[in-house]
């Protein structure tokens, strides 16, 4: 093929490409309903698919435009900073935010404040910006508490892991902040190992299958996530160990609901992303319609066991919408 | 301009080498610029053009390191994890109260110890350099974790944003960086003998052993200079954070060694140049800009990105076969 | 990778010079290995940890393998772990839905399907290994979130299962499956004119089209087969950990290309070989264990991996049989 041949065809496939990448082109800009930019840490942990799922919900009861950003590569940072720098020409009606590092995200969460955009943010509290208000659950309180019920039903004491989440992130650190909390409050716990999972089952299972072998005994298992915890459960189970050990999770997941009817695990915490999801974009909007939005919407802690996980079995698609009411008027 | 006894031991015309060989990353961005023209009202407004600029002024300095390494028939993986390093260890140097001159004299002394151990493992021990930074990569990701213990360093003192938010004459710091960079690896590279050399141990290797130079010295400085560009690299990302993030730089390496490619340098017998990066390097900017524009779902962007860099390189070769 | 062409001495080619000093100074590691580990871990030499050890290095090794066959040929291909995240995704939602038989097929044929495509972008578009792998690893992982949404499954039916948690007497059935790959792809390798190609290929690329074989047929083979593998190795995982999603794939790469160099097969091409790989993954193993037991933090093993692989490559170089590749 000659060289104006090759040109030519090479500006026809790539015409070509771009119409087809029409179907995917979204209707921000200058649409008649709002659109609210909803970000994502990433697009494979299914705990963000819930809170799109709630996002979405909420946008369709309130006649919104709901716009999913993530970054291409899984919590990349600099990546989230590129999506924020974009997201800002693209001037949607808000932002509701959750950053992939709560600290390296400022400087442009600033840029997006000095844009005009109001910004309502999530499940990662940032600090030195300005947020329309801030939603999520108390991490460290939601740690403190599981432990404490587990060291409850453990009688204060017995040897124990901890499997950690990303050690940046700051809902790992707050957990991380809780579970020393309620381990110094209860002098029998030994704490065996402390080890990052990174918030993912594979790595999680192999961290947690070598420490089987150098801890033959292990009372009970402190897991950041449920995503971890159900992969360190069937470890267990597959060793034969499953009924000698406890394994506590967080988040909700159904595979962790799902294990603990089964006996497989012994506890989670109901860290609902829909229900955040919905709530945020909720006050997001109240706040574009002059409505009053409260500083801070925390969602309180609840733990799920074997004697109310039946209420904790529905899927995102199916979970029911939290009511503004209840948890805007301060605690709920 | 080429010498008939020795064909790689002079270089091409710099100018002449991005014309005649006008990179698939050359088209790309023109593809894309008319694209993203006609599809999205915000490409070409003057906050999103100055976006994109800072933000491929990084990967442009962390490139044109690189494109020297792959001239030499080379590749460095560890640029990326290097950047993390470099920059985590000027941090935490700037809040330890040490001056700035120290902290940052520090962090790209260490960048060039790292680029003279991937250098000399290439060059002396003849290690394949893939494997070689592959392993310096695990190494200087370790290390940069180890040493912020998996955290971000901040509370950088105010005076740090300057690398990023800083500028002279209305043009922003990154950029000025950026251009600096583009100049002294200009002129290394195309008005020195170490630059010949460059090209020489790409193209001619055997020739230049038999020929008695002293080309393991320089081999070296290839990489040792990699290393230094990834430390100047860092500080700017740093600012732009305002922390230091010991995995800040993953994945870098290979969206450089991309736009290298990109930008008509060849894995082999040392062919290409800088200009070519530089494009090579906006063109990976605009896609990915234009893509968030554009508003295409994350999931089907991933995609996107792994089609156009193939389509933009297969092009180039097919080219290359038929000219 | 460009693989030099300078012409050697034939007996710096001859296959055997070069494995016995793999295998020699990889059974010294080995052996050096296990004696530190046992003296410093009293739980190193026990029943379970070893079986936990055997299992992890026969799933590392069947995410190598393929790998290996296409850096034998002077290539590299980046996308092993998407392909495998992939496959994953695809036969664990056929598997979860009862549809066994066709999610095996399916991971299969995912990726025959992508390594194939990897083959002919190297071979007939004349696209740089690198690069055309490199963007293989964005598709295949853009494509696993397209399909997945975001969305896990999880629960596979035990039947299947036994292929990655199952036992048969005291081994786990991985451990058997990666014996027999072993063999098969050993097999292949020295005893069929694919194999026999695979090598002169990575050796002498040049010298291997100008003798008249199809070396575009073969390549595109064997990276069809890497991508084969992949999927082979994707069940073995989703059946192993019981749920997929479309993370899986992350950080399998480096783990993989670090294994096959431990075994001594150089990135160069025309050196080394499967059994390498198995022995790298049984070090790889074995460091990670001992790591976990003696309790190093985590954020010293890549570094250590990175370590490993800088002292096992140096160890090839010095041994001298590599310096001649490289001149």
């Amino acid at each position: 093929m000659d060289r104006r041949t090759f040109v030519k065809a090479t500006l026809a496939a790539g015409s070509t490409a771009a119409f087809g990448a029409m179907p995917q082109l979204a209707s921000a800009q200058g649409g008649k309903p709002a659109t609210i930019a909803f970000f994502v840490k990433n697009v494979t942990n299914p705990f963000w698919k819930a809170c799109r799922i709630g996002a979405e919900k909420a946008g369709k009861a309130l006649g919104v435009t709901v716009e999913t950003v993530a970054p291409t590569k899984p919590d990349n940072i600099e990546e989230q900073t590129r999506l924020v720098e974009d997201w800002i020409v693209k001037k949607p009606d808000a932002f509701v935010f959750v950053p992939v590092d709560y600290k390296a995200l400022v400087p442009s969460i600033q840029k997006a404040n000095t844009a005009g955009i109001p910004i309502v943010n999530y499940n990662n509290k940032m600090t030195d910006v300005n947020i329309v208000t801030y939603v999520g659950s108390d991490d460290e309180v939601m740690e403190y508490e599981i432990c404490k019920d587990l060291f409850k039903s453990m009688g204060g004491k017995g040897k124990i892991v901890h499997i950690d989440g990303v050690p940046a992130a700051i809902t790992a650190q707050a957990r991380k902040k809780g579970f020393e909390r309620a381990v110094k409050e209860t002098p029998g716990i030994e704490v065996l190992a402390s080890q990052p999972g990174n918030y993912r089952r594979l790595p999680a299972v192999q961290v947690f299958e070598n420490l089987m072998q150098r801890f033959p005994v292990i009372d009970a298992v402190v897991s950041a996530n449920d995503d971890m915890a159900v992969g360190i459960a069937e470890a267990l189970a597959a060793a034969g160990r499953g009924g000698k050990t406890k394994v506590i999770g967080i988040d909700g997941i159904p595979d962790a609901t799902a294990a603990i009817a089964a006996g497989k695990m012994f506890a989670t915490a109901d860290f609902s992303g829909h229900d955040q999801a919905y709530l945020a974009v909720t006050a997001a909007v109240r706040h574009l319609r002059g409505q009053p939005v409260p500083k801070e919407i925390m969602l309180p802690v609840v733990i799920v066991n074997k004697d109310n996980v039946t209420k904790f079995m529905k899927t995102p698609e199916e979970r029911d919408p939290p009511d503004w009411n209840t948890y805007a008027s301060g605690k709920a | 301009m080429t010498d008939a006894a020795h064909p790689q031991l002079v270089s091409r015309s710099p100018v002449v080498d991005a014309v005649v060989n006008a990179p698939g990353a050359f088209y790309l961005l023109a593809i894309l610029s008319v694209v993203l023209a006609i599809w999205t009202p915000n490409f070409f407004s003057t906050a999103n053009l100055a976006n994109v600029a800072l933000q491929v002024a990084v990967l442009t300095i962390v490139a044109l390191g690189m494109t020297l390494v792959i001239l030499t028939e080379g590749i460095d993986l560890s640029l990326g994890p290097l950047l993390g390093l470099c920059g985590v260890a000027a941090a935490l140097l700037v809040t330890a109260g040490y001056p700035l001159p120290v902290a940052v004299g520090s962090a790209l002394v260490v960048g060039m110890i790292f680029g003279a151990v991937n250098g000399t493992l290439v060059a002396v021990v003849g290690m394949p350099p893939f494997v070689v930074t592959l392993g310096t990569f695990g190494i200087a990701q370790s290390v940069a974790t180890v040493l912020t213990k998996g955290d971000s360093v901040t509370s950088l003192p105010p005076y740090y944003r300057w690398f990023n938010d800083g500028a002279f004459a209305g043009i922003p710091v990154p950029i000025w960086a950026t251009i600096t960079v583009f100049a002294l690896t200009w002129f290394l590279l195309y008005r020195t003998k170490f630059g010949r050399y460059v090209f020489a141990i790409g193209g001619n290797r055997r020739a230049l052993i038999l020929s008695g130079t002293r080309v393991n010295a320089y081999h070296i400085a290839v990489y040792v200079y990699a290393g230094l560009l990834a430390g100047i690299a860092s500080f700017i990302m740093t600012a732009r954070m305002n922390a230091a993030h010991p995995t800040i730089g993953v994945g870098i390496e290979f969206d450089a060694i991309a736009a290298v490619i990109l930008g008509g340098t060849s894995f082999e017998k040392g062919r290409g140049g800088i200009v070519g990066t530089v494009i090579g390097a906006l063109a990976v900017g605009v896609l990915r800009n234009g893509l968030n524009l554009l508003g295409v779902g994350t999931e089907w962007q991933v995609a996107i990105v792994g089609i156009v860099i193939i389509f933009a390189v297969g092009l180039d070769s097919l080219r290359k076969l038929n000219a | 990778m460009s693989a030099e062409t300078t012409k050697f001495p034939s007996r710096w080619t001859s296959l055997d010079s070069d494995q016995l000093f793999v295998v020699v100074s990889r059974l010294i590691a080995l052996v050096l290995l296990v004696g530190a580990l046992s003296f410093l871990s009293p739980y190193f030499l026990t029943w379970p940890n070893l079986i936990n050890v055997l299992r992890q290095a026969s799933l590392q090794f069947m995410m190598s393998a393929g790998l290996t066959l296409v850096i034998l040929t002077a290539g590299i291909d980046l996308s092993v772990g998407a392909i495998l995240g992939l496959s994953a995704c695809i036969s664990a939602s056929l598997i979860s839905s009862g549809y066994v038989v066709l999610g095996i097929g399916s991971a299969l044929l995912a990726g025959t399907i992508c390594g194939v495509v990897n083959g002919v972008m190297v071979t007939i578009s004349r696209i740089p290994p690198f690069i055309a792998t490199y963007g293989m690893l964005w598709i295949a992982f853009g494509l696993g979130y397209v399909f997945m949404k975001g969305e896990v499954i999880y629960g596979l039916p035990d039947s299947f299962r036994f292929i990655g948690a199952g036992f048969v007497g005291f081994l786990p059935v991985p451990v058997i499956v990666a014996v027999l790959l072993l063999l098969v792809l050993h097999f292949m390798l020295h005893r069929t004119v694919l194999g026999r190609s695979i090598y002169a290929i990575g050796g002498n690329p040049d010298a291997a089209r100008l003798s008249g074989m199809p070396v575009t047929r073969r390549l595109i083979t064997v990276y069809g087969l890497s991508g084969f593998l992949a999927g082979f190795a994707a069940l073995v995982v989703i059946a192993r950990v019981n749920a997929a999603d479309s993370s899986l794939g992350e950080d399998l790469l480096l783990p993989a290309i670090a294994a096959v160099c431990l075994g001594g097969t150089s990135l160069f091409g025309g050196v080394g070989g499967i059994t390498g790989t198995a022995v790298g993954s049984l070090i790889l193993a074995l460091i990670v264990n001992g790591m976990n037991l003696l309790g190093v933090q985590t954020f010293w093993q890549s570094g250590v991996m990175g370590a490993i692989i800088l002292i096992s490559v140096l160890v090839d170089q010095l041994g001298g049989t590599r310096l001649a590749r490289q001149q």
